[in-house]
């Protein structure tokens, strides 16, 4: 078939027109396809980004029937989708188009006329020999399944089934304990207001539980996974005796698993035996909850407590965010239930990130709390051991100690990563898909994770968290309507395959399976990002990445060099 | 589109854009109103962002272009809101639109105009430490590339003088001293205000003596001095001397009694502070002076531990102690220590991390758009443990910095949930 490209240099106004030979550059070109079938049209035109410019492109390319274009003139970042938008108001498939940058990477940056003539010359020579191999590609229109599953039913997981939860979109939520709340359920208060906790979480869980679009399966776990964004195939089963096991389809998945917290009896530094006075925090909001004061076991209420802070901080190797105020807040109530009772809290560092923790802290200090900041510091039953900020070390008995563990990822939580194929953080949490401009979503497109899960946080930010999670699923699976997957995706060349497997270890989004009859890797387009990695390190080179094969590629320097 | 596919976001920072984006994915028409020239607000003014060090303009770029190549979104940038009546589902806004005075459609960003110009002032954009013409964009890279003229300043414009220099270099007659400020009504069912945070005015704190000694900056002027686009080319040279400092101290917590808050990024960029100077300088002394490590994420604390070798930490009990003096060469910074005996270090350069504030505009747009603004002068929000984003005002929601200090991360985090209160807002309020 005969074969005809379009080549429109850009002007770009000065830019390009008065840094290079224009006319040097058409003559050049138009003489690259002196052959049977190959035509080439080449013109210049002062600004192709205008309205004008556009028009007069479309109208080229269904004039002269245009095969193939390219376009030379200012970087792809400004420009690409222009051209790309032009291509498809016209019947020329936008992967038959390449742009050329010979304003930044030429026009701009070579001084000499002549030398950057050269330059813009093969740099279009180089496309002109690309734009022949590349090939129409087409978008695909994929049905999707706006229902959602959230595993774990503590705050977050609550949050994000109410955010989501409607007519045209179910929820299912999946809690490995018998009941609902999570950890938030067993707080005695929440700060800074100091609300009730209880009270509020149960609403949430009166919510969900009456909810119509919710379905609620407690003391159940998540088996195995498999599918893509909008089209998940996921098992649950019951844990217990009867493990009955049920298969859903949804379009995205939340992880909403939560934390755990080492028991204080691990930690070497702090001696505890069976029968100590010494607790965790998370004691104390029991013991508040249910007794509405802090008590020893024989009944009467201590009369000194001592209350150690960033326990296993740094065996951990972070800071765990919420134990300082929560902290305070024991502090504070210890105080509030008598005045004489003398509290002295020993501080690493004092992690008082938001803006009304510190008015809280003085507060708290205002009511005799003693605040000592320790360098080191170990205990042993009720004695109390710390080296002060003046190198001068101490000892100091209380009759109850309160210790603040580190959060840590919740148990299971390297099986269900690997079950859904998502990669842990060194800490062992959940990894984010970008530490800051994508928090909530993670490298497999459609698992979140939210709460907790991604790291040590409080309610506040671990309902934000659950509500964005939401928004990005409401956002990305909108019931009725399909989605685009990427199109410049890798592709297996059976013939070539010699099924070692290299592609599968370094491709991050799982999105090379194994077939293990005809031992040859097979790409699974709709999870493929067309990031290269595949392509880069077979070494039978038998993975192409659609659109930027090695015959495009090699042929695009080869015409550049000669 | 009616009211109800209609959304209003103030401020295109990362939270903006972040908003922005998702809203026109989800099918919603997006005006973005933008008071500066350029978009991408506080953080493209870093170089590089904790704690990956990754390049922040690198980062931001393609949210930036995908916001100006969205066609669900209109950016109204050097715009401020004016007026906004109504209710969730159907609110009336107006805004208010400076000229330009350079066309965004035919100025393809050659910079052919700024040479010819012939006023050159200081630049705010970049901490005072450049100057810029009255025809200028804030910093190389400025996205929309295009630029504007200052009409305080160009002669032209202010009567002074019948100037067209610019207009005479431009091959594309893209520049027009005759545009008028606009009013711009607009009808949207939602609005997200993400007008970000201010530092601190250090100048106002005098113990410290910024303004009086040339050797101490604030954090933000240190961030540009840092930047390969910003006004020394990444080139760390002292003010006055254009020498390149052999010790610097960091002072943490500035202005942390006065707001009454801990301002949760600061001890971070402090650190990254710290290690630009230790690669940057390799022989320079170090010193970071301070009273809390603030390290909240699971990232933090390691990235501190890497980087605490490089500087000499220096624990001070009391902000209140820290003072600096000295002259145009060198500087001392005293304290008092955990002893309580009084302290003193000799730098040429110290750099003060400020408090995160309010922006200047927090109070005026609270009040135009109905809201309360909280203790601190931050928008408020209606709940802060269960509803973050909503503020008093149905309808209404609020993201990123101008609720409160945070990091990146949060912000977006925050930004998102915005999107998702709004959707259920706009699905609510629509007629049916």
């Amino acid at each position: 078939m005969k074969r005809k490209i379009g080549v429109y240099i850009c002007e770009c106004g000065p830019n390009i027109a008065d840094n290079v030979h224009i006319n040097k550059i058409l003559e050049a070109v138009s003489s690259f396809g002196e052959t049977d079938d190959i035509e080439i049209v080449v013109k210049s035109y002062k600004l192709l980004c205008s309205g004008e410019g556009k028009e007069y492109l479309k109208n080229e390319i269904e004039e002269n029937k245009l095969t193939h274009l390219i376009v030379a003139a200012c970087s792809p970042r400004d420009h690409n989708s222009t051209f790309i938008n032009v291509c498809k108001q016209t019947s020329l498939n936008p992967y038959l188009y390449r742009m050329i940058n010979i304003r930044e990477h030429c026009a701009w940056i070579v001084h000499d006329k002549e030398q950057a003539t050269e330059r813009a010359i093969r740099y279009i020579r180089g496309g002109l020999r690309r734009v022949l191999f590349q090939t129409e590609l087409y978008e695909k229109k994929l049905d999707i399944n706006p229902d959602v599953l959230v595993v774990g039913g503590g705050i977050a997981g609550l949050e994000v089934a109410l955010s989501l939860a409607s007519p045209q979109r179910k929820v299912f939520l999946i809690e490995k304990k018998e009941i609902l709340g999570g950890y938030a359920a067993l707080y005695q208060s929440l700060l800074p207001r100091q609300q009730e906790a209880r009270q509020e979480v149960q609403l949430k869980i009166k919510e969900v539980t009456n909810h119509p679009h919710i379905q609620v399966m407690t003391h159940t776990r998540l088996d195995q996974m498999i599918g893509f964004l909008g089209n998940f195939e996921v098992g649950v089963s019951s844990i217990g005796d009867s493990g009955t096991a049920t298969d859903m389809k949804v379009g995205a998945i939340v992880v909403a698993t939560g934390f755990s917290m080492t028991a204080i009896s691990n930690f070497p530094q702090f001696r505890v035996r069976d029968g100590d006075e010494v607790y965790s925090a998370l004691d104390i909001e029991g013991m508040l909850s249910e007794k509405g004061q802090i008590v020893r076991r024989s009944g009467d209420a201590p009369k000194s407590v001592g209350l150690i802070h960033c326990v296993g901080r740094d065996e951990r190797g972070y800071c765990s965010r919420i134990c300082c105020n929560a902290m305070i807040k024991i502090a504070g109530q210890i105080k509030a239930q008598d005045a004489s009772i003398k509290v002295s809290a020993f501080i690493r560092d004092l992690c008082l990130p938001d803006k009304m923790d510190q008015d809280f802290f003085k507060e708290v200090k205002a009511q005799g709390v003693e605040f000592i900041r320790v360098q080191d510091i170990k205990s042993d039953g009720l004695r109390v051991q710390y080296t002060g900020m003046d190198m001068h070390s101490v000892n100091a008995d209380f009759d109850m100690l309160v210790l603040a563990p580190a959060m840590e990822p919740a148990e299971g939580t390297a099986g269900l990563a690997s079950d859904l194929g998502i990669p842990l953080h060194e800490t062992g949490f959940y990894q984010e898909a970008h530490q800051t401009i994508n928090p909530v979503a993670t490298a497999t497109d459609g698992v979140f994770v939210v709460g907790a899960a991604h790291g040590p946080k409080g309610i506040t930010d671990s309902v934000l968290q659950a509500q964005a999670a939401a928004a990005k699923i409401m956002s990305m699976l909108i019931p009725g309507e399909k989605i685009i997957p990427e199109v410049k995706v890798s592709e297996v060349l059976e013939a070539f395959c010699m099924g070692c497997k290299t592609c599968l270890e370094v491709c991050h989004y799982g999105a090379i399976v194994f077939d293990e009859e005809k031992s040859i890797s097979v790409v699974k387009e709709a999870i493929c990002r067309g990031c290269g990695n595949c392509a880069g390190s077979c070494p039978s080179g038998a993975i192409q990445l659609k659109h930027f094969t090695n015959p495009q590629i090699y042929q695009e320097v080869i015409e550049a060099l000669r | 589109m009616s009211h109800g596919d209609n959304v209003l976001i103030v401020g295109a920072g990362i939270a903006g854009m972040e908003a922005s984006l998702m809203l026109a994915k989800s099918g919603k028409k997006v005006y973005l109103v933008e008071k500066l020239p350029l978009i991408g607000g506080n953080t493209i003014k870093n170089e590089e962002s904790f704690p990956n060090l990754e390049c922040s303009t690198c980062m931001v770029a393609p949210i930036q272009q995908a916001v100006l190549q969205d066609p669900n979104i209109e950016t109204m940038t050097l715009s401020t809101v004016k007026k906004i009546e109504g209710e969730a589902g159907h609110f009336n806004v107006s805004v208010l639109k400076k000229a330009r005075y350079v066309s965004m459609t035919d100025c393809i960003g050659c910079g052919m105009c700024y040479d010819p110009c012939p006023v050159s002032f200081s630049n705010e954009w970049e901490e005072n430490l450049g100057e810029k013409k009255a025809i200028y964009v804030p910093t190389a890279g400025s996205l929309p590339n295009v630029p504007a003229i200052d009409s305080s300043r160009c002669l032209n414009l202010t009567g002074q003088k019948e100037c067209n220099a610019c207009a005479e270099a431009c091959m594309f007659g893209a520049i027009d001293l005759t545009e008028a400020d606009a009013t711009i009504d607009i009808e949207v069912g939602a609005i997200i205000l993400a007008i970000g945070s201010e530092l601190l005015d250090a100048s106002k704190l005098t113990r410290y003596g910024y303004g009086r000694y040339p050797g101490v900056y604030t954090s933000m002027e240190f961030e540009r001095l840092f930047a390969s686009n910003g006004p020394t080319a990444g080139e760390i040279t002292l003010r006055n001397s254009e020498k390149q400092p052999r010790s610097v101290a960091i002072i943490h917590c500035v202005g942390r009694d006065e707001t009454g808050y801990c301002s949760g990024i600061c001890c971070m960029h402090s650190f990254k502070h710290a290690h630009f100077l230790k690669h940057k300088l390799g022989d320079v002394k170090l010193y970071n002076l301070y009273s809390d490590i603030c390290v909240p994420d699971k990232t933090y604390q390691k990235f501190f531990e890497d980087i605490k070798k490089e500087t000499q930490l220096i624990y001070h009990p009391s902000f209140k102690s820290v003072s600096v003096d000295g002259d145009e060469e060198m500087l001392t910074v005293h304290y008092v220590d955990a002893s309580e005996k009084k302290q003193s270090i000799a730098v040429e350069m110290v750099i003060l991390a400020s408090a995160v504030v309010p922006g200047g505009d927090a109070k005026t747009l609270a009040g135009i758009a109905g809201i309360d603004l909280d203790e601190k002068g931050f928008l408020a929000s209606r709940n802060d443990r269960l509803g973050a984003v909503e503020t008093n005002r149905d309808g209404v929601f609020i993201a990123g910095c101008a609720e409160g200090p945070k990091d990146i991360q949060n912000s977006v985090i925050q930004a998102e949930s915005a999107v998702g209160r709004v959707l259920t807002c706009l699905s609510a309020n629509s007629s049916v």
